[in-house]
């Protein structure tokens, strides 16, 4: 167990919901009021965040979902998952739109991603990504990446796309006359995490290790020694730390002044099995960390290596979230348990 | 959690994987299977969850061949996993220009994968009629063939027993540790490429007996009873522009075996060439080099003088038949009183082969390792498959351990209990030095 902590410090329980299957992808709507929880039988699940009543659940894919994107407004909840498709439901499950990503091309959607405004949906399937918009019209298309795309991520102000796949990062702009760009790496990327200040792009890799670029000068740099491939990357609100993991471990890496090449890590060392999930704080330095070994601990990194306060779900953890008002996060597990857990006042 | 079995079935365009696949998924009642199918094929059944990917060959570590894995397995799997309908195995079926290789690479590579599934075996179908003519033009058919756990060879009733027979001599040459099967339209008994083990060594032992016998340089072997004067040995157009044959004595003081070393030694010294129409005297214990670079009306003749009535045995470099050869007396032919095939060391000089060793010695487990890690940093590339069983000295346990290519994986397995203890080492390659592998081998012997 762990020594460092107290019972004082677990995280009160707001719900516990079961919902009956493996947890694939989870994401909170921007007033804070609904998660929506896509699981590995097809399914997608409203819960109320205040209570855990469930508002409804509709089958969306024949196999298990993939991703989950909510749009800001709320009303157009888009997923992927183990089908040649993505869906589009309203607020009450009704379905509204069912959209291909290549016509012709049966690879699984594995990347639904909402722009910031929630304008413009971007989709990926095997080789290609296309994008809509909210009446479901496709007004972009790219289908010549090197591989599978394995990363999708919106630029924080709306304004570019970035995708991954083997041999690098393609982004593409989607305001003004700029020129899409190639970040090339020779090996295989397998998630994507743009800084909040769009001028990073990281990503992890097969080779069990980090690999980022400074947008400006499009300069590459790579973390390699990672025991295992990382399972999760986050960046912090400020754009100044990046969490990853490829262990039990979380290592920070400082991206102030001359950036992390040759410095040493911030290892945040508490989990007891390999660290699955991150997700820092939208506007403060808090991180959430998940683990195979069941446990999510909440870390204030820049004031402290121990954990804060810890919460167990039933397996290993597959999705965290947090609330808008950052007073509580979601967390859930693959064998369907959906927690909300309550931050208290004071730290 | 039991780890899930994958079978990977490969096989060059045509040979019949999706025939194979659509059976196993016919039969396989209470079983739920998800394909991965790089190849666009029909798969008629509707029960079975079919997920059509491109294959993806990822480089890592730089580009290290031995670090090649396919990116669309990790992916696929992985969100497999994540479904409600787990699943009881996994078939993949590649592509027919498809390198095995990185396939097999992925369940060691990917800690992941490793993790949560298991790679039973690969399947590789043989097209009867065609694979001569694959096996000598492509690379990746002959990788497919030295990949292969269980090796079909599919369309047999296009193909005379002979050339079955050939063929079956090609491949086994190239992969003797493959379980072979054979089959008309891909009709195997499924729990002979299911549930293959990749450890199953015994078994291929088992159905093997002469696989891990010495091999020798002539493959044919055949005792004759000869008179005093000219016995004719007729030739026709073979395989090969020329053929060694030698003639000893029949003693039967000696058994077969003994009989073959003894032939073996002989046979390692000089040889002499002969012309058609030359004499040959059958009394003499030399090696002989039939040359058949230029046949009269597609025939040649060779004259074997013997002195004296007895028994003599003749070993042939090929076997007889391949050069539809006959022994001839006044004008009959003569037919050997006993004859043999041997395990050749020269099956039709391909590139890939296999070499086993078995010893009933313990090893030492450090040297063993030293060994191994030094054979595969050096020749890894072109070593494919590395399988044994091992007594080691000071335990009650059998230990077990395969390779792809540098990848190695080594466990301690059940006890010995009343079976008896052996170690056996079979590597399948390109390039491998038969001598230099049993030399080290032998090193490491306890």
């Amino acid at each position: 167990m762990m020594p460092s902590l107290s019972p004082r410090t677990e995280l009160a329980i707001r719900f516990r919901h079961a919902a009956g299957d493996h947890v694939a992808a989870l994401e909170v709507s921007s007033d804070g009021k609904l998660v929506y929880v896509g699981l590995g039988d097809g399914s997608l699940l409203s819960l109320e965040l205040a209570t855990g009543r469930e508002r409804f659940r509709v089958v969306a894919h024949e196999g298990g979902v993939l991703g989950v994107s909510v749009s800001r407004d709320g009303t157009r909840i888009a997923t992927c998952g183990q089908s040649a498709h993505a869906r589009v439901f309203d607020e009450n499950g009704q379905l509204t739109a069912t959209l291909t990503p290549v016509p012709g091309k049966n690879a699984w959607v594995e990347h639904v991603r909402w722009n910031p405004a929630g304008t413009r949906l971007a989709i990926s399937a095997g080789r290609a990504v296309r994008v809509f918009d909210r009446d479901g019209v496709s007004d972009f298309e790219f289908s010549a990446f090197e591989s599978t795309v394995t990363g999708l991520a919106w630029r924080a102000d709306g304004s570019g796309l970035a995708a991954s796949c083997y041999g690098g990062v393609r982004v593409f702009p989607f305001v003004g006359n700029a020129k899409p760009r190639h970040l090339t790496w020779k090996g295989s990327l397998i998630s994507l995490a743009w800084s909040p200040d769009a001028k990073i792009v990281a990503c992890a890799s097969q080779d069990c290790g980090i690999h980022f670029w400074r947008i400006a000068s499009e300069q590459g740099s790579e973390i390699s020694g990672y025991r295992f491939k990382p399972r999760s990357i986050a960046w912090d609100h400020e754009s100044k730390l990046l969490a990853t993991a490829g262990d039990a471990s979380v290592l920070l890496w400082d991206f102030r002044g001359k950036g992390p090449e040759g410095s040493t890590p911030m290892e945040l060392d508490a989990h007891k099995g390999l660290c699955t999930r991150l997700a820092f704080a939208p506007k403060r330095g808090l991180l959430l960390s998940g683990s195979q070994d069941t446990s999510v601990l909440l870390w204030e990194p820049r004031r402290s290596r121990q954990p804060l306060r810890f919460g167990f779900l039933s397996d290993e953890i597959t999705a965290l979230a947090w609330e808008p008002g950052e007073r509580g996060v979601v967390a859930a597990d693959a064998s369907g348990t959906v927690m909300v857990l309550d931050l208290p006042e004071k730290l | 959690m039991a780890k899930i079995p994958v079978t990977v079935l490969t096989g060059f365009l045509g040979a019949g994987k999706t025939t194979l696949l659509n059976r196993i998924l016919t039969e396989q009642h209470g079983q739920r299977i998800a394909v991965v199918e790089n190849e666009f094929g029909e798969i008629g059944i509707d029960q079975a969850l079919v997920i059509n990917a491109d294959e993806e060959v990822f480089e890592m570590n730089n580009g290290c061949i031995c670090c090649t894995v396919r990116g669309d397995l990790i992916r696929i799997l992985g969100n497999l996993m994540k479904r409600r309908d787990k699943f009881d195995r996994i078939l993949v079926e590649t592509t027919g220009m498809a390198d095995p290789g990185p396939v097999a690479q992925t369940f060691f590579m990917d800690d992941e994968v490793r993790d949560l599934f298991t790679l039973d075996g690969v399947i590789t179908l043989v097209d009867a009629r065609h694979a001569h003519l694959h096996l000598d033009d492509s690379k990746e058919c002959r990788e497919q063939i030295a990949f292969a756990d269980v090796l079909v060879l599919n369309k047999t009733d296009l193909v005379s027993g002979d050339e079955l027979k050939a063929l079956e001599r090609r491949v086994t040459g190239m992969n003797a540790m493959a379980k072979v099967l054979h089959s008309a339209h891909a009709q195997v008994p499924l729990a002979e490429v299911l549930d293959v083990g990749g450890f199953d060594l015994e078994r291929a032992l088992e159905t093997k007996p002469t696989f891990l016998e010495p091999e020798y340089p002539f493959e044919w072997g055949g005792t004759l009873s000869v008179e005093p004067g000219v016995l004719e040995f007729v030739l026709h157009e073979g395989p090969d522009p020329s053929m060694d044959i030698l003639i000893l004595d029949a003693d039967d003081s000696v058994d077969e075996t003994e009989h073959a070393e003894r032939a073996r030694r002989v046979w390692a010294e000089d040889a002499v060439i002969v012309a058609p129409g030359q004499v040959i005297d059958g009394s003499k214990p030399q090696r002989t080099t039939l040359d058949l670079e230029t046949l009269t009306n597609g025939v040649a003749r060779f004259e074997l003088r013997f002195a004296r009535a007895g028994r003599v045995r003749i070993y042939t470099q090929h076997l007889p038949n391949e050069f539809d050869a006959s022994f001839v007396r006044g004008g009959k032919p003569l037919v050997p009183v006993v004859e043999r095939e041997f395990q050749a060391n020269h099956t039709h000089d391909e590139e890939v082969t296999s070499v086993g060793i078995h010893t009933d010695r313990a090893v030492n487990l450090e040297l063993f390792h030293k060994f191994m890690s030094r054979i595969l940093r050096e020749q890894g590339k072109d070593i494919f498959r590395t399988k044994g069983i091992l007594s080691v000295a000071g335990s009650d346990n059998r230990f077990v351990f395969q390779a792809v290519h540098m990848l190695f994986d080594a466990t301690e397995d059940l006890p010995w209990g009343n079976t008896p203890r052996g170690s056996d080492v079979v590597f399948i390659g390109r390039h491998l030095d038969r001598e230099a592998l049993n030399r080290d081998f032998e090193a490491c012997l306890a």
